[in-house]
């Protein structure tokens, strides 16, 4: 068997619990002989302890080296990411509806105040009134007929430009606040990958 | 003589640099093409920037002169509807560009309810705007 070749492939992200021992089977594909795979998959990699951070990163060569130490005459290659990243679930990570309310609260009055300031900035009083004269003629300090359709609008506006109808959309393509928050996402986790690697090569230095 | 030279100097740069701005503007939030994605009519952007190109003139012209026509107020509806739908993605797209949402979102650990949130803003801004129409101004 000295000449088998097996695939790895490392999942980009996935959670755990503390306590849970990661095989190889929960966070990567692989390709091998059948005999071989069933032994690899139910190899440990890690044990989640307390004392971990929320996020912790497994480099491709910490699989590597589990398989090696058994199989040394393995042919391993590897595809993919080179690092998973491992969500550690807490407890303590469910949200208060209290706090949730408040936060809801802080944006809805927060948007109101803005739009607010934002029409008496740009003297949007004065232009409706404008806008009014040019259509009909004759003057109206509180052009309402418009201003209320105009409020409205704001807000299918708003909706639009989300591409949402509370639940519904338009078409299949993401929203840019679904881009934004991929981009986000994505960000975090380059973040989390170099900061984690920085750390865990110091320790292993201190060792 | 000298002075009328001067004033269409100082005129047309003025305009100039405010009809770059406007342009600038847009483009930064990115209307256009998520209207043109919206309704999947991307060949017709030309025909857009030409639309807000003539709008702009137009309102310029508008506003600068004293004309006005006669007709009955119902059709201020539409307008009213039209400029609140501009006003209302200019604001969203200026949220978007200063990724308030997302970093909100992470901050207090929700991401299926982040459209709950969405909802805030979005009422907010139509009560807000309903409520200074009506109320906070005085006659």
């Amino acid at each position: 068997m000295g000449s088998a070749v097996i695939y790895i492939r490392l999942r980009q992200k996935f959670k755990a619990k503390i306590n849970e021992v990661i095989r190889i089977k929960k966070m990567a594909q692989i390709i091998a002989p059948e005999n071989l795979r069933h032994r690899i998959n139910e190899l440990a990699v890690y044990h989640v302890t307390e004392e971990d951070n929320s996020f912790i990163v497994i480099d491709v060569m910490d699989v590597i080296k589990e398989i090696y130490q058994l199989y040394p005459d393995l042919d391993i290659q590897t595809v993919g990411p080179p690092q998973a990243i491992v969500e550690v679930e807490s407890k303590k990570r469910k949200m208060m509806p209290l706090f949730f309310i408040i936060v809801w609260l802080l944006l809805f009055i927060g948007a109101g105040l803005t739009i607010m300031n934002f029409h008496e900035d740009v003297s949007m009083r004065g232009v409706h009134q404008k806008i009014y004269y040019l259509m009909t003629g004759k003057t109206n300090d509180k052009p309402l007929i418009l201003q209320i359709p105009y409020s409205f609008g704001i807000g299918i506006g708003m909706i639009l430009f989300f591409n949402h109808i509370f639940k519904k959309r338009f078409n299949e393509e993401p929203s840019p606040l679904e881009v934004e928050m991929f981009n986000y996402q994505q960000d975090l986790d380059q973040y989390v990958i170099v900061q984690e690697k920085q750390k865990s090569e110091l320790k292993k230095h201190h060792d | 003589m000298i002075k009328d030279v001067f004033l269409i100097v100082v005129g047309f740069s003025s305009g100039l640099a405010v009809g770059c701005g406007f342009v600038a503007f847009l483009t930064v939030l990115g209307i256009i093409p998520r209207l043109a994605q919206l309704t999947k009519t991307f060949r017709f952007i030309r025909a857009y920037e030409w639309s807000i190109v003539v709008g702009a003139l137009f309102g310029t012209w508008v506003g600068l002169r004293d004309i006005h026509l006669a007709t009955a107020p119902v059709f201020l509806i539409p307008i009213g509807l039209a400029s609140g739908i501009f006003v209302g993605m200019l604001a969203a797209a200026l949220t978007e560009v200063l990724n308030v949402l997302p970093i909100l979102a992470k901050r207090i650990g929700i991401n299926e309810q982040i459209l709950i949130l969405l909802m805030a803003l979005v009422l907010g801004k139509v009560f807000g705007s309903l409520f200074h129409w009506t109320i906070f101004v005085d006659d």
